[in-house]
C-alpha cells in the first residue's frame, strides 16, 4: 500500500512538473502575451495586431485548441514607449504569468522588452518588427517573422528597372536618419550597383519631420525619376504631395507600412501609382479566405481595423500554436522552443509565404511580393509571387 | 488642541522639522518602504522602482523649475544624457556601476552649463524653448555620434554588480534606488534652507530685485542648472540600469512634458509636493486599470474595443480635474488635510 501511494505521489509531481515550471499552462487553457501600441498616434497598428491574435485564436480554439488547452490573449499597451514595454511585459510575467508573447510593437519596444525574454525563456514570435537588431545577435526564444526593409527596397527598384524601365532613369532616396533609413538605403545602394544607374540624390531627414518641400526640390533639380520614398504614413504622402505640386513623372518605391488603409488614404491624392513590396498578401482568393474567417470571430470594428500587422499576427499565432501543439500534452516553454526552431514550411494558407524557422537567424517569412496601388481607386493589383531577394 | 509653535532660535526655524510625529511618520514610512519588497510582488517592485526613479527626476526638476522659476524642457535629454553616459561607461569601458552612475549625473551637470550659459538671459517660455532645443540637439548627437553612443542601435545595460550582488534585478534594485531617492530628497531639502536654496527661491521672486540684494545671477542660475541636471542624470543612470536597455526612443521628449506634470500636480517649489505628485502620475495608471477591471463589464463589446482609450482619457480627466480643483496640487491638499486634523473639531 505504502509503495503504491509512493508511486502515486511520484506520478503527481511529474504530471504537475511542467506545469510548476513554465507558468501561463494549465490543464484547459495557454495563455499568450502581447505588448502593443493600443493608445497614441501609432494605435491603428496595434488595434490589427490584436484583431489578428484574436483571429488565430479564435480559430485554433474552434478547431479544439492546442491539444484540448484554449488560447487565451493577454494584451498590454505600451503606447509605443520602450520604458512602458518592459513595465507591460513585466506585468504579463509576473501578474498574468503568460507562457509565450506574440505580437511586440516596435524595435525599441521590443529591445526593450529582450532581457526580460531571454531571462524568463520565453517564447517569442516578433511578428510587427522584422528588423536586424532583433535576430542579430540570434537569441535562443525569439523568432521573427518578417522580410528586410533592405530586400523590399532591392526588390521593387528591380522591378521598376526589369519591368517599367523609365527612360533615362535616375535614382533619388530619401530616409529617416536612423536603422530603419540604413537598411532602406542598403537596398537601394545594393540595386544602384548591380543595375549600373544613375545615382541622383540621397537626402537624409529626421523622424517626425512633416515638410519635405526642400529635399523633394532637390530631388527636382537632380532629375529624379525613380524615387525610394523613405518615408511612412504622413512623411511618405507629404514627399508625393510636393512631388506633385512640382508636377514630377517618377517611379516611386515605398515601404510596407504604405499599403495600409490609412497611409493609402493620405498618399493616393497626390496621384501616384507607387510600388510597395510586403511579405502578406494584400489580395486575392487566399486574403478573401482570411477575410471570411475575420467576419466569423471578429466584430465589425474590429474587421474595419485590419490592416497588414492583422494578417502577419495571425501568422505568427499559428506557428507558435503548431509548435505547442508538436510538444503535446507536455507542454514547456524549452519544447516550444524547440519545435518553434524546427519549424518547417508551415502553411499559412496563403497569408504569407510559408513559415520556417529552422535557420540561424531564425527568421522566416522574408519572401516578398511587390504590389502597384491604383491611386484612382485604392486598390493593390499584385506584380509578382512571394520571391526571396 | 494645538496652539501652534513659537520659535527662539534661528537653528529651529531651518530645521527639517520640530515634530517628532513627524519623524516618527518619516521612520514609519521609511521602514514601509524597506520592507515592501518582502510584503509586494516583482510586478508592485518594479512599479515602485519606477515611481521612485520619477520621484528622483522630479526632485531635480524641481529645484531648478519649481525654486529657481527657470522652466526647462530639456529633462528628457539630461536624462538621455545621465543613461547613456552609465551605459557607455559600463559597457564600453568597464567602469564598475557605483562609479558609472555618479558619473551619469556628473556629465550631465556639466553638460547644463552649454545649456545654462546661453539661457541666462531668458526667462519663462523662452527658457523653455532654449532647453527643448538642448533636447532635440542631444538626440541628434546620440544618432549621429555612432562609435560612441552606438547610434539608433542602443545599448543592451548589464553586469551592474556590487560584492557579487546584481543591483540590476528586483530587491537588490529597489533598494539602490530607495536608497538613491532617500538621499536626493535629503540633499534637496538641505539644499533648500541653505544659502544658495533662498538664493534661487530670490530669483524665483524676483531676479532682479535678488541682484540687487547681492545675489550672484549667474553664478546660482548656473548652480540650479547643474544641481538639477546632476540629480535627473542620475535618475536616466537608473532607468538604464532597470530597462537594461537604453535607445533614443526611451527618451521621448513627451517625459519631459510628463516631469513638468509631475511637479505641477505635486505643488511648484515644494521637494514634498514633487515626491507626490511623481508617485501620483506613477501609479494613476494602474489604479485606473484596476478600477476598470473591478468595475467594468469586461465582456462588453464597447470595453474590449476602447477600454485603453478609455483608461487613457480617464487618465487626463483626472489630471485636468485635480488641477482644477486643486490649483496648489497635492501638497496643497495635503497641507488642507494636515490643517482640518490639527484644528478638529473646529472648522477654520
Amino acid at each position: 500500500m505504502r509503495n503504491k501511494l509512493l508511486a502515486l505521489t511520484a506520478c503527481l509531481l511529474a504530471s504537475t512538473a511542467s506545469y510548476a515550471a513554465d507558468p501561463g499552462v494549465s490543464d484547459t487553457e495557454i495563455k499568450i502575451g502581447d505588448v502593443n501600441i493600443m493608445t497614441g498616434p501609432a494605435s491603428f497598428i496595434g488595434r490589427a495586431v490584436a484583431v489578428g491574435s484574436k483571429i488565430a485564436a479564435a480559430e485554433i480554439n474552434e478547431a479544439g485548441g492546442v491539444n484540448g488547452r484554449k488560447i487565451t490573449i493577454v494584451t498590454e499597451d505600451d503606447g509605443y514607449i520602450p520604458a512602458r514595454s518592459f513595465q507591460a511585459l513585466t506585468k504579463l510575467i509576473e501578474v498574468d504569468e503568460i507562457f509565450a508573447l506574440n505580437g511586440t510593437s516596435g524595435t525599441a519596444n521590443v529591445l526593450a522588452m529582450m532581457p526580460l525574454i531571454e531571462e524568463n525563456n520565453l517564447p517569442t514570435v516578433v511578428t510587427t518588427a522584422p528588423n536586424e537588431l532583433v535576430y542579430d545577435p540570434v537569441r535562443p526564444s525569439v523568432f521573427t517573422i518578417g522580410g528586410s526593409y533592405s530586400d523590399a527596397f532591392y526588390g521593387q527598384l528591380k522591378y521598376i528597372h526589369e519591368n517599367l524601365e523609365p527612360e533615362n532613369p535616375v535614382y533619388g532616396l530619401i530616409r529617416q536618419d536612423d536603422d530603419f533609413g540604413g537598411a532602406i538605403e542598403h537596398g537601394y545602394e545594393r540595386a544602384i550597383e548591380e543595375f549600373g544607374v544613375k545615382d541622383g540624390l540621397r537626402v537624409r531627414f529626421k523622424k517626425g519631420t512633416a515638410n519635405f518641400a526642400a529635399e523633394v526640390a532637390q530631388m527636382k533639380q537632380a532629375g529624379v525619376n525613380v524615387l525610394a520614398n523613405g518615408g511612412i504614413i504622413a512623411g511618405a504622402a507629404n514627399i508625393l504631395g510636393e512631388a506633385r505640386k512640382l508636377s514630377m513623372d517618377m517611379q516611386v518605391a515605398s515601404v510596407w507600412s504604405e499599403d495600409m488603409p490609412p497611409s493609402v488614404n493620405l498618399s493616393a491624392p497626390a496621384g501616384y501609382d507607387y510600388l510597395v513590396a510586403d511579405y502578406v498578401a494584400l489580395n486575392g482568393p487566399d486574403y478573401d479566405r482570411f477575410m471570411e474567417k475575420a467576419r466569423k470571430y471578429a466584430s465589425e470594428e474590429e474587421v474595419a481595423a485590419i490592416n497588414r500587422y492583422t494578417l502577419v499576427t495571425y501568422v505568427g499565432l499559428s506557428a507558435l500554436a503548431e509548435a505547442m501543439k508538436q510538444c503535446g500534452q507536455e507542454l514547456t516553454r524549452d519544447c516550444t522552443i524547440e519545435k518553434l526552431r524546427g519549424l518547417k514550411n508551415f502553411d499559412t494558407q496563403g497569408v504569407a509565404a510559408p513559415i520556417s524557422f529552422d535557420n540561424e537567424q531564425q527568421l522566416s517569412g522574408t519572401a516578398l511580393a511587390i504590389y502597384q496601388l491604383n491611386a484612382a481607386d485604392k486598390s493593390f493589383k499584385r506584380l509578382t509571387d512571394f520571391t526571396d531577394y | 488642541m494645538r496652539t501652534g509653535h513659537f520659535k527662539e532660535a534661528t537653528g529651529q526655524l531651518v530645521a527639517l522639522s520640530d515634530s517628532r510625529v513627524v519623524w516618527f511618520f518619516v521612520a514609519l514610512l521609511l521602514a514601509a518602504c524597506v520592507a515592501a519588497p518582502f510584503l509586494l510582488g516583482n510586478y508592485q517592485v518594479t512599479l515602485m522602482v519606477s515611481a521612485l526613479i520619477a520621484v528622483i527626476g522630479a526632485v531635480g526638476l524641481n529645484m531648478l523649475t519649481g525654486t529657481t522659476g527657470l522652466i526647462s524642457l530639456g529633462q528628457a535629454g539630461f536624462l538621455a544624457v545621465g543613461a547613456y553616459t552609465n551605459a557607455i561607461l559600463m559597457m564600453d569601458y568597464g567602469w564598475p556601476v557605483w562609479l558609472s552612475l555618479p558619473a551619469g549625473g556628473l556629465v550631465a551637470a556639466l553638460i547644463s552649463i552649454l545649456v545654462g550659459v546661453p539661457s541666462l538671459r531668458l526667462k519663462g517660455l523662452y527658457l523653455a524653448i532654449t532647453t527643448l532645443a538642448f533636447a532635440f540637439i542631444i538626440n541628434h548627437i546620440i544618432l549621429y555620434a555612432e562609435p560612441l553612443t552606438h547610434g539608433p542601435n542602443g545599448i543592451f545595460v548589464s553586469g551592474a554588480k556590487v560584492l557579487g550582488v546584481d543591483l540590476q534585478r528586483g530587491k537588490a534594485l529597489y533598494y539602490l534606488t530607495l536608497g538613491t531617492t532617500v538621499l536626493v530628497v535629503l540633499a534637496a531639502l538641505n539644499i533648500q534652507r541653505s544659502r544658495v536654496g533662498r538664493a534661487w527661491m530670490a530669483i524665483r521672486d524676483h531676479d532682479i530685485a535678488a541682484r540687487v540684494m547681492g545675489v550672484d545671477l549667474v553664478r546660482y542660475k548656473l548652480l540650479a542648472f547643474m544641481v538639477s541636471s546632476f540629480i535627473v542624470g542620475i535618475a536616466g543612470g537608473l532607468i538604464s540600469l532597470q530597462i537594461r536597455f537604453v535607445n533614443i526612443d526611451v527618451f521621448a521628449l513627451i517625459l519631459s512634458i510628463e516631469a513638468l506634470a509631475i511637479i505641477i500636480l505635486g505643488g511648484l517649489g515644494s521637494i514634498a509636493g514633487a515626491v507626490l505628485g511623481a508617485l501620483f502620475l506613477s501609479f494613476l495608471p494602474e489604479v485606473i486599470r484596476l478600477f476598470f477591471e473591478t468595475f467594468a463589464d469586461s465582456s462588453s463589446n464597447f470595453y474590449t474595443s476602447y477600454v485603453y482609450e478609455i483608461r487613457g482619457i480617464a487618465y487626463g480627466v483626472v489630471i485636468v480635474a485635480f488641477l482644477r480643483l486643486k490649483p496648489e496640487g497635492l501638497i496643497g491638499l495635503w497641507r488642507d488635510i494636515r490643517k482640518y486634523w490639527s484644528n478638529w473639531p473646529l472648522a477654520y
